[in-house]
């Protein structure tokens, strides 16, 4: 049988070493179809597998094959193949044979998969190449200068890089692998950034890709290890509500766990764990202790709250920035306009539910799990089992989807202490209603923005305010005093616009419906808000939004150049057929800019988009392809978002607990798409998040052209519940 | 606890779920550990389980185990167990396969399998590449639809 590390490694296309293996596991007799248990490989049992590590970063086997080790995780954003771009341009690696593995974190500073700019072994915040790129290029670069000292000392002779992994001295060519023991002990020379373009900037074809068409991806819920038993989890059907009482025992199931907050039912089998944890929660054998207040986790009391404190005088108010006087400026603004617009809270929805699987025993334990956060695992397993660090391994999975919901803790922490108590390992995986109904949700806005102008349009006064509930509240800060508030009016703060005064403000609005980092957190709201008022101003002004937003940005050439580009992109000025409308809006986050226009029509009275069009300046493009599917997938999950989505609550009963009621696009939906990568050579910025905010004022600007203008999202409210709202009677004001 | 006779990808198999009406996606995914079908939503409303199963596409999540003893059941990694001869059976797997890999398709990945099934029986079911990109209903998070249907309309 070949090695089960073997099968897992990520080969690319034509090498596919994991296909030959799958032709074993899976040949002509019957006995070969049981797959044997599989497990993730890791850099620690590779090492000893005869493969030599140069650092954290590299390893050459004995066949020259370079395996990369990455520090942040793949959950379809293409950063496996992004990171190694970066280190096979430096050390012109053979990439027919690369593969790239997850990095296994170790205890502290330590720990070299930290994202460099981050300080964290985590992803988010589109940071995976933002993060990485300088540093993991340095860290390729003296990588590179290590193999070319050791090769050029053992041969005597002067080696360069030849390419393909090779080293040459003129006449003849080496292999890295044969020097890569004698580079692993040499020191650091200052590192040199190669000049070549082989990698960087071409759209080499994804190396996770071609294990995703063949089944042989593994991802968290996939992972079988030796022994193991399987876990359903019950959370309270309110949310916020804490197990009272709940059995030992369940029929069906191998143990019944109370976890405090949740109990977990573990059997020999998923269905089984499943069938077992929906019958004793229908049996009333558990109860509840529910939360005191119940208006705390009611959508419509915290929302009718947070329409309150958009108004109020007394609210406790943080201030996010504030240059000049911006009241008595918008005071003798001609133009004036007070708005306020609100967005719903959402559920992240990953096509993979949270699943964990855990080991643990008397003195180790090891994980395999799809996390956004490997080094807050190993601190969760850390504090749950006692246990030092160095024995405790994190393995990360690919990712079915992660969109923040996966840097958390929660499922983890389960996984932990149901094989801590059952003394197996346990593979805890939630059921698609309990990963609905306990998600870490968006926070809900409400954004008043006051915006005063001159005649010109010259922006005199620019006032905002975002009332949410701080997620970093809910996780012991203390409110309008904490620098992490600034999530809460990322997208409203530090906008590139020229505005001669400006305030923005977060109010807290104190709730206990649990949130999180929903993919492109504050500019997933503010943008809609801030890019809806801009269009607004325009309309009251007379001049064209593609033309109002380049008076404003006159200052910022990338942006400038990104509206131009759109503008062209998308034919802005060209007439378009009577009932079709075109809208845009602009985002600078995530250390690039973004700029998308949308051409919409109503089809019986909703919203029917045939185009959309983005132009992205996201700064040294390291894999164009993987940009252009980044915004792709980013302006769909905007567009299903501003048209359906929202998770509403009442007295802490989720309304929506399958995709039943959680309409996602589907092909029928889906425009076409035309994306433009506007190359300024900046350092790079981020791309996973930036497709996302601009869509929604998109749309609104649109609509608002054709029909009403809409300041609440989702556009169509509670579709999938049967109550589908006129259009035309709907919630403007 | 039964024991069930399944024939999948090509080969006899026995085996032992707690109950008949246990769903085919788990006797795959927990007792043959054919992991490339997936769990999404338990209710028919993803796609991610797809498989195909006497030729024609179903939900496994809604397919007792104990109603296919005797059917013919092909997942994922039945049509991809041999790529240097492709299965007689679904020879569109392989235009499928290079066709996702050529227009770089998957994001996160997890919906591909169900996706690349549901592929492969519309084109079976004698459907041209643009036909069954029209006809594709199934549920990706990530967005990877334009692709799709590039990729299904660079089939004949």
């Amino acid at each position: 049988m070949t090695s089960t590390s073997e099968r897992n490694m990520i080969g690319t296309a034509g090498s596919e070493p994991l296909l030959v293996n799958r032709r074993t596991l899976l040949g002509a007799a019957a006995s070969a179809l049981v797959i044997p248990f599989v497990v993730i490989s890791n850099p620690r049992r590779a090492r000893a597998g005869g493969a030599t590590q140069l650092d954290a970063y590299l390893q050459i086997d004995a066949e020259n094959r370079a395996t990369v080790f990455v520090g942040s995780c793949e959950m379809g954003q293409g950063t496996m193949t992004g990171l190694a771009q970066i280190v096979a341009e430096e050390l012109q690696l053979d990439w027919s044979t690369i593969r790239v593995e997850h990095g296994v974190p170790v205890s502290g500073s330590a720990n070299a998969y930290r994202n460099p700019k981050l300080n964290m072994h985590i992803t988010g915040g589109s940071t995976a190449i933002w993060g990485w790129y300088a540093g993991l290029r340095d860290a390729a670069a003296i990588a590179r200068g290590k193999l070319v000292a050791a090769g050029s000392a053992a041969t005597g002779a002067t080696l360069t890089v030849a390419g393909n992994g090779y080293l040459t001295d003129g006449a003849r060519t080496y292999p890295y692998s044969d020097f890569v023991a004698d580079a692993a002990s040499l020191p650091a020379s200052a590192p040199t950034w190669a000049a070549s373009r082989n990698y960087i900037g071409k759209s080499r074809q994804r190396v996770d890709i071609p294990s995703k068409t063949d089944g042989s991806a593994i991802f968290g819920m996939d992972v079988r290890v030796p022994n193991m038993l399987y876990a359903a989890i019950i959370h309270c059907p309110t949310n916020g509500g804490k197990v009272q009482s709940a059995p030992s025992s369940a029929s069906g199931a191998v143990a019944v766990v109370n976890l405090g907050d949740s109990v977990g039912v573990v059997a020999g089998s998923t269905y089984a764990a499943m069938s077992a944890a929906r019958s004793l929660e229908s049996s009333g054998r558990i109860t509840w202790k529910l939360p005191t207040d119940l208006t705390r986790v009611d959508t419509a009391a915290i929302n009718a709250k947070a329409l309150s404190l958009s108004k109020s005088t007394t609210a406790k108010v943080f201030k996010e920035e504030e240059v000049g006087a911006p009241d008595s400026s918008y005071a003798a603004s001609s133009r004036r306009l007070d708005l306020t617009y609100t967005t719903p809270n959402l559920a992240h929805a990953c096509m993979e539910v949270l699943n964990c699987t855990a080991d643990v025993r008397a003195d180790s334990c090891e994980l395999w799990v799809p996390t956004q956060a490997a080094e807050w695992c190993l601190g969760t397993a850390m504090a749950i089992t006692g246990l030092a660090a160095d024995r405790i391994t994190v393995n990360t999975t690919f990712l079915g989807g992660g969109f923040g919901r996966k840097i958390e803790q929660d499922y983890v922490s389960q996984a932990v202490t149901l094989s801590k108590t059952v003394g197996r390992p346990v593979k805890l995986m939630w059921s698609r209603e309990q990963d609905f109904r306990n998600d870490r949700y968006r926070p809900a806005s409400a954004m008043r923005v006051r915006l005063g102008a001159d005649a010109s349009g010259a922006i005199k006064s620019f006032i905002f305010r975002n009332v949410s509930t701080s997620i970093n509240v809910q996780r012991g800060s203390t409110p309008g005093n904490n620098p992490e508030d600034t999530g809460a009016v990322a997208g409203a703060a530090n906008l590139p616009y020229a505005m001669q005064t400006r305030r923005v403000e977060f109010v807290h609005n104190d709730s206990d419906l649990p949130l999180g980092y929903w993919r492109s957190v504050g500019e997933s709201y503010n943008t809609f808000a801030v890019e809806s008022a801009i269009d607004e101003m325009a309309k009251l002004l007379g001049k064209d939004p593609m033309a109002y937003r380049k008076q404003l940005l006159a200052g910022d050439a990338r942006a400038v150049a990104v509206l131009d580009a759109l503008s062209t992109l998308s034919k802005w000025n060209a007439r378009l057929p009577s009932g079709t409308a075109r809208g845009m809006a602009f985002l600078k986050g995530f250390f690039s800019y973004a700029a998308a226009a949308v051409e919409l029509k109503l089809v019986s009275g909703r919203v029917s988009l045939s185009k959309v069009y983005c132009a992205v300046d996201c700064g040294v493009a390291i894999n164009p392809d993987s940009i252009r599917a980044q915004i792709e997938g980013g302006i769909l999950h905007g567009m299903s978002a501003a048209l359906w989505h929202e998770v509403t609550f009442t007295k802490g009963k989720a309304a929506v607990s399958n995709f039943d009621r959680y309409k996602m696009a589907k092909m029928a939906d889906v425009p076409v798409i035309s994306v433009q990568i506007v190359e300024s050579g900046a350092e790079p910025g981020g791309i996973g998040e930036l497709g996302v905010p601009c869509v929604a004022p998109a749309i609104a600007n649109a609509h608002a052209k054709l029909a009403t203008r809409r300041r609440n999202l989702p556009f169509y409210p509670g579709l999938g519940l049967g109550e589908i709202e006129d259009d035309e009677g709907g919630d403007d004001d | 606890m039964a024991k069930v006779n399944l024939n999948v990808n090509g080969s006899p198999v026995s085996v032992t779920v707690d109950s008949l009406d246990t769903p085919l996606l788990w006797a795959l995914r927990d007792s043959l550990g054919l992991t490339g079908t997936k769990y999404g939503c338990g209710r028919e409303l993803c796609g991610a389980c797809a498989v195909l199963i006497n030729g024609q596409k179903q939900l496994s999540c809604d397919v007792d185990v104990g109603e296919v003893a005797g059917s013919e059941i092909w997942t994922i990694e039945g049509l991809a167990a041999d790529l240097a001869s492709p299965n007689p059976k679904f020879p569109s797997y392989a235009e499928v396969r290079k066709a996702w890999i050529d227009n770089q398709v998957p994001q996160c990945g997890f919906c591909q399998s169900g996706m690349i099934i549901a592929a492969v029986s519309l084109l079976e079911g004698g459907k041209s590449g643009s036909a069954a990109a029209a006809a594709m209903d199934h549920l990706c998070v990530c967005g990877t639809y334009p692709r799709i249907n590039k990729a299904l309309r660079s089939i004949a």
